[in-house]
């Protein structure tokens, strides 16, 4: 180092370091059977407090699903005593015609349900937010949230069957061409019942996008404006980067309820006719309750469980801001 | 010390929460004069308490009904009960095969002796022993005996001036005259799923019974001519714009019966019950048994009976098993089918519905031989397997399908007949 060079900038950690610190030496660390039972009696302390939820936890989501495993490893049918056939269960669904019909399905629901919910709830809340509509559209949208997947189920079922409301209204305007057995043929079945599901499910989209957009600092989108920018342009430069992690949460939730998405598809098809329309969760559902094949169902929850915890958990660790 | 306070309180909540799952759910209980009875209809809790009124008159012991409403959940229920002893004292359940699923895994009391009294006391028709029983010895009693027939609109058939047919060409005319005039002639459906069979199960046991019949036991393929030839009819039926679709609600059913929207209805004879609910009366509606295809034919009915059981570990087992020892006892069917608005299994038993009646005097008058409905009649994982490919081919019910569908089928019933036999 030369002479002419300045004297380096103090560094971040002396600039923040509280005034006086360094006149205050750290205390010394106690020692002594006092002190352990001290630091014993803080940790049972908040071993305490940590204890109900592990316990909720362990008793109500991790034993059931280690039995859940152990049973998907079993021949069993609720009667006679269990059967351990090792991976069996995994072999015969990974060989069967229905099991990959199911799979497909669960994709086609997944990415319906990805988009439709996310993209309409986003573009109703930004129409409902920035320009004139009035605020009985976005209750228009919003409401069916409130209404429980069974009653969804119901609602849609009386629309949708062959003598419903959706085919007279058709016949009605003479559109008799337009008319078709919505639930009865494969792919029109599911995507009809991707459908009805976003109408009921696009509302909690509005809602945590109409929460993010009020959230957008308003200089930001003043400040786009002087640049020139409007209209689309503005929105995706300047109002849809800052609406990032609503996105986030949105799609998030979005992905785990399609993967488990069972009510509606129950109520419209039963997962019929025969197994066209079934998704895993379905599939779980009638293997276990309806066939009485315990064991075959649990291999099936165990894959769906390994399918919702995985896509989650890469989807969140790659969108969630890192720590350090 | 308030830390400490905190843990002390947030450990007590965790126990009286992990104590009260450790509880669990009681279906059983109930004071020892009274027996506890489970069951999945909830429109027959009345029922049970008016046979039970009268059950308690012959033994003491009354019934408390308790309901889970949905069939699925119920079968779950049970099934776990039986091996634990939170089950009630009474259960309702399927004969057939769905009563050999239980009976043979030693979870309910041996009947024999109660049966063979209901015989010597004409309360029975011993013939219909081996639908309540597993490897020789009866294990339920039955609660109704509905036989499955059609029901028709009598003001459709007045108006086009048809008569109740006797022959299935006359059935079959019928339909096309009901068609032609621009009512759908049939109901059928696969919504609610189990519907699927009824047709397959009425064509074929009206085509060849004997086929029938060994199909249900396995004696039999499916992929063998009489089913090939029963879905050719019923595919040929289905080119004719003879039925609804096949997604029109179960639910709506008496509704559309009951408009003339359809005139026919195929059923077991408890629907029955909630024609009357809906204010039809015998001007409305009537049955016949269908004819069969060939007059050479032997003369078939397909019945079915609910049955009541008793867990080998119920609370009042010895209450329960003598109760049941008079559940076909007249003063207690009159009651009951009353109530119910079905036929009862004990012959003696008058009805008083006319439509009931006339049912009885036809079954009287052909003898024909009867027959297990499909749902009870093989073991439950196959029918429910191959409910699902007929309703595929209610969708799609061209001849190209019948094949494959049969082929379907035939492959899980040889499964499926495998695993019983070896369970």
């Amino acid at each position: 180092m030369g002479a002419g060079v300045t004297e380096p900038a103090p560094s971040t950690a002396v600039r923040t370091r509280a005034p006086g610190a360094e006149a205050t030496p750290p205390r010394p660390r106690a020692h002594g059977p006092r002190a352990r039972r001290d630091a014993l009696t803080a940790r049972a302390g908040i071993a305490m407090y940590i204890l109900p939820a592990l316990a909720l936890v362990g008793i109500l989501l991790l034993v059931p699903f280690g039995y859940t495993v152990y049973q998907s490893l079993t021949e069993y049918d609720g009667i006679s005593p269990a059967e351990f056939v090792g991976f069996d269960n995994y072999v015969t669904l990974l060989g069967a015609e229905r099991f990959h019909r199911s799979l497909i399905n669960t994709v086609i629901w997944t990415v319906g349900t990805l988009l439709l919910p996310v993209l309409l709830g986003l573009l109703i809340a930004v129409l409902t937010n920035a320009s004139g509509w009035p605020v009985w559209v976005r209750y228009a949208f919003v409401l069916p949230y409130a209404i429980s997947g069974t009653a969804t189920g119901v609602i849609w079922g009386f629309m949708l069957r062959s003598d419903g409301a959706v085919n007279q209204v058709l016949g009605a305007f003479g559109l008799d061409s337009l008319q078709q057995e919505w639930l009865l043929s494969w792919p029109m079945n599911t995507i009809v019942m991707i459908l009805a599901e976003t109408w009921r499910a696009v509302g909690i989209s509005i809602i945590l996008f109409l929460v993010g957009l009020q959230t957008v600092p308003r200089e930001t989108v003043e400040a786009g404006m002087l640049d020139g920018a409007s209209g689309f342009r503005l929105f995706r430069r300047i109002v849809f980067p800052q609406l990032r992690a609503v996105t986030v949460v949105v799609v998030g939730i979005s992905i785990a309820n399609s993967l488990r998405v069972f009510d509606v598809i129950w109520l419209l098809t039963q997962g019929g006719p025969g197994w066209l329309s079934e998704t895993l969760a379905v599939t779980m559902y009638r293997q276990t309750f309806v066939l009485s094949e315990y064991g075959l169902g649990s291999a099936v929850a165990v894959v769906l469980a390994v399918i919702v915890v995985s896509v989650s958990w890469i989807y969140l660790r790659q969108q969630m801001p890192k720590r350090g | 010390m308030n830390r400490r306070k905190s843990a002390v309180t947030a450990a007590a909540i965790a126990a009286v929460m992990l104590s009260a799952c450790a509880s669990g759910s009681e279906t059983s209980g109930g004071a020892s004069d009274t027996l506890t009875l489970n069951g999945d209809r909830a429109d027959f809790v009345e029922a049970y308490k008016a046979a039970g009124e009268e059950l308690e008159e012959l033994t003491g012991y009354g019934i408390d009904p308790r309901n889970v409403p949905s069939t699925e959940s119920y079968q779950q229920v049970i099934r776990s009960s039986l091996q634990s002893d939170s089950a009630t004292d009474l259960v309702k359940w399927w004969s057939g095969y769905r009563l050999k699923e239980l009976a043979r895994t030693g979870g309910l009391a041996n009947l024999d002796a109660e049966w063979e009294a209901a015989v010597e006391n004409d309360w029975v028709n011993p013939d219909t022993a081996p639908s309540f029983s597993y490897d020789g010895h009866v294990y339920a009693m039955p609660m109704y005996k509905s036989y499955w027939v059609i029901f028709y609109n009598k003001k459709i058939y007045e108006d086009l001036g048809l008569s109740v047919p006797t022959t299935w060409e006359q059935f079959i005319g019928n339909a096309q005259t009901i068609k032609d005039a621009g009512i759908t002639p049939f109901f059928g459906t696969q919504e609610a799923g189990w519907t699927a069979f009824i047709w397959f199960g009425e064509i074929l046991s009206k085509l060849n019974p004997e086929f029938y019949a060994d199909l249900m036991n396995g004696d039999a393929k499916y992929t063998d001519e009489p089913a090939r030839r029963a879905m050719e009819i019923w595919s040929d039926l289905y080119e004719r714009g003879f039925f609804t679709s096949p997604d029109v609600a179960w639910d709506d059913e008496p509704a559309l019966f009951q408009s003339g929207e359809v005139a026919m209805v195929p059923m077991g004879t408890w629907r029955n019950a909630i024609f009357t609910d809906n204010g039809m009366t015998e001007q409305d509606y009537g049955a016949f048994v269908m004819p069969t295809i060939k007059p050479d034919v032997t003369p078939s009915v397909i019945v079915e009976s609910g049955v009541f059981a008793v867990p080998e570990k119920a609370p009042n087992k010895e209450a329960a098993v003598e109760t049941l020892g008079e559940w076909l006892n007249p003063d207690v069917q009159e009651v009951w089918v009353d109530e119910i608005n079905d036929i009862s299994a004990n012959p003696q038993v008058e009805i008083e519905n006319p439509i009931l009646t006339s049912v009885t005097e036809q079954v009287q008058q052909s003898e024909p031989i009867e027959l297990e409905r499909y749902w009870e009649a093989s073991p439950p994982s196959l029918v429910a397997g191959n409910v699902k490919d007929l309703a595929t081919f209610m969708v799609d019910p061209s001849k190209e399908n019948i094949g494959p569908t049969l082929q379907r089928m035939q492959e899980r019933a040889e499964q499926e007949w495998a695993k019983w036999e070896q369970e």
